[in-house]
């Protein structure tokens, strides 16, 4: 083992959500992707693997449930701190996940970086892609459950829309749309973007072990987040956030864990683009 | 038409030719009385025993000529009973001898004759799909356009589903009206002419689950909604599809659906492009005015497109300024790594 200063960088509460988010995602992209691609072989192979016609269906709904409830304890862990607790800094600051006036700055400074013309930026807690995954997990989450929802009860849905609007504008069509196509944006954006731009990394490769175990080495807290760093030593709040580095145990369990959704996630992407370009081609 | 009566394919027996074929059960049970070694309706065990067997059966191959065709093929005589059982005409109150007439009381002591007449479908049993079949939107189209349109044997003798390995062919293995390989392949025999209307199926909820494979009754293909034999265009009052019994329709699988659900578009046009070229077109003519730009928009099916349109947008920018974004990253990172091992290659020499 490394004898290495750790810090804390993820509760329990954030892991377990992230987890939770894992399975239900997984869930969802294996048994609706194949209906997205329903004139691939591969497609077909998929949706038999999960049980066909109605069992994909009813794992589909199960998996939506729990979507659910992954954004009901985000939102009432969010209440809690805010409104019972009184903690600041959720919606302005350096801990706010929403976009700041300094994230316009990271960018172009981010941009500049990319090109050769200047240094890698420091960043604090929260980067901009970070955020902007944050928020679009939020928006895309928002989107596919009106929408999944219509698409679960359309008769009962459709018995609070008026004939007349019913006739110009069709919800469960609308929704069947924007359903598939935010789908595989979502399916695309997590398998592809977030995978390569957060786990697969040169320097994390091939997982960024912080949202498994929470922790992560002075090292890389200072490469990735200095701000932050010197922001909580001037504070002298650095050694709250100090922990015990994870066993090597923990580090092959979360890998176990961590790679084998990382190629299934890899090999939907793969499919999804393969299918593109044939269709395109 | 009813769903159930359609289906079934005993409707024929309930008219005129159950009255012969009671009275062919009562003489053939009389008979079956006094000679020991006879064909009679109600058991099918005397053909299924030497048809089974190729030891038994003299006759196995037998040479044909298709009536429409003039095509001459060699047919085996032998049944596999599995295979009819399951069809159509496998149920256990109809025999062999319901559509073999001419076999009726024959003498098996030495084999029995060896020509039979040419089974005919229509005139005792199938009548009445023929007679709903003329009312149809297709013979309509025939009569007035001079359209080709499909006729019985179109739909029904074209599908390689009829017949068997064992048989070799043999269309006295009508797959039954439930069973999901029956279904897939109307769907199919439906999309061979209808080709935008398959293509715009297979985009809605009911089409991309049978385009994986899943079609049994559970899910709708194209007769389910729009009939069998008595299709009608929506705009006909009959029609199942049409203003009337819309509702009814959808409501076989639905359970208390509304004047808004059955508004739902079915064969959505968002991957037409000849739909989109009708819009521009449109669009072109309107020259701006307000009324007729209000008429093109307004419209479900435009509305479905401009939603779709807008994701594919939202979906190429997305992922070009994203993957660019994550391309440049990673190359970022290896590049001041490089750099990294540079120095540190410099300072050792």
């Amino acid at each position: 083992m490394k004898s290495t200063t750790n810090y804390l960088r993820f509760g329990l509460f954030h892991r377990f959500s992230h987890f939770l988010i894992i399975i239900s995602f997984f869930g969802l992209v294996l048994t609706g992707v194949p209906l997205a691609f329903r004139s691939y072989g591969w497609a077909r192979w998929l949706y038999e693997m999960f049980g066909g016609y109605p069992t994909a269906g009813y794992i589909h709904r199960i998996c939506a449930l729990i979507t659910f409830f992954a954004a009901f304890l985000h939102f009432a862990f969010l209440f809690v701190c805010v409104s019972v607790k009184k903690q600041k800094g959720y919606f302005w600051g350096v801990d706010s996940l929403l976009i700041q006036p300094r994230d316009i700055f990271d960018i172009i400074a981010d941009i500049k970086w990319f090109m050769g013309i200047g240094k890698r930026p420091n960043f604090d807690r929260w980067i901009y892609w970070e955020k902007f995954e944050y928020l679009s997990l939020m928006w895309g989450t928002l989107v596919m459950a009106v929408t999944g929802i219509i698409l679960w009860f359309p008769a009962q849905f459709t018995k609070i829309v008026p004939v007349a609007v019913a006739s110009i504008i069709d919800v469960p069509s609308i929704a069947l749309i924007v359903h598939r196509y935010e789908a595989i944006l979502a399916a695309g954006f997590i398998f592809s973007i977030h995978f390569f731009h957060t786990h697969l990394l040169p320097e994390k490769m091939p997982v960024d072990e912080a949202i498994f175990t929470g922790k992560i080495t002075e090292a890389e807290f200072k490469h990735e987040r200095l701000i932050q760093f010197n922001r909580l030593e001037k504070q002298k709040d650095l050694e709250s956030f100090r922990v015990a580095p994870s066993s090597l145990f923990v580090s092959f369990l979360t890998r176990l864990f961590a790679v084998p959704i990382l190629i299934t996630g890899l090999i939907m992407v793969g499919l999804m683009f393969s299918a593109l370009l044939v269709w395109a081609l | 038409m009813d769903y159930k009566r359609e289906g079934s394919l005993t409707m024929g027996r309930l008219s005129g030719p159950g009255k012969y074929r009671l009275i062919a059960v009562f003489v053939s049970a009389v008979m079956a009385a006094l000679l020991p070694v006879a064909l009679f309706a109600g058991d099918n065990g005397p053909c299924i025993d030497c048809h089974t067997k190729t030891d038994k059966l003299k006759v196995q191959e037998k040479a044909k000529i298709d009536p429409v065709t003039g095509e001459i093929r060699v047919v085996s005589m032998l049944v596999d009973e599995a295979i009819f059982k399951a069809t159509a005409h496998g149920g256990s109150d109809f025999f062999c001898i319901d559509c073999h007439q001419d076999l009726d009381g024959a003498d098996l002591t030495e084999g029995h004759k060896p020509n039979l007449k040419p089974v005919d479908c229509i005139t005792f049993c199938h009548d009445d799909p023929a007679e709903e079949y003329l009312q149809s939107s297709h013979v309509k189209h025939m009569k007035e356009k001079n359209k080709d349109v499909p006729t019985c044997k179109d739909c029904h003798a074209g599908l390689t589903y009829h017949y068997t390995d064992l048989g070799e062919k043999s269309p006295r293995d009508v797959p039954r009206g439930t069973d999901p390989l029956h279904r897939k392949i109307t769907i199919d025999a439906c999309g061979s002419c209808h080709t935008d209307y398959l293509n715009s199926y297979r985009d809605n909820a009911h089409g991309q689950v049978t385009a994986l494979g899943h079609t049994t009754t559970d899910v709708p293909v194209c007769f389910d909604c729009h009939g069998k034999h008595t299709i009608l265009n929506s705009s006909e009052a009959e029609s199942k599809v049409g203003k009337e019994r819309i509702i009814e329709t959808c409501g076989k699988c639905h359970a208390n659906v509304g004047a808004s659900f059955v508004k739902h578009i079915e064969h959505p046009q968002i991957k037409n492009l000849n739909y989109y070229k009708t819009l521009l077109t449109a669009l072109k003519k309107s020259g701006g005015d307000p009324e007729a730009l209000k008429k093109i928009i307004l419209n479900p099916q435009t509305i479905l497109c401009i939603v779709f349109v807008m994701y594919v947008g939202i979906l190429a920018f997305t992922f070009s300024a994203f993957g660019v974004h994550s391309l440049l990253g990673w190359f970022a990172i290896v590049r001041d790594e490089r750099q990294r091992k540079g120095h540190a290659d410099e300072e050792h020499h």
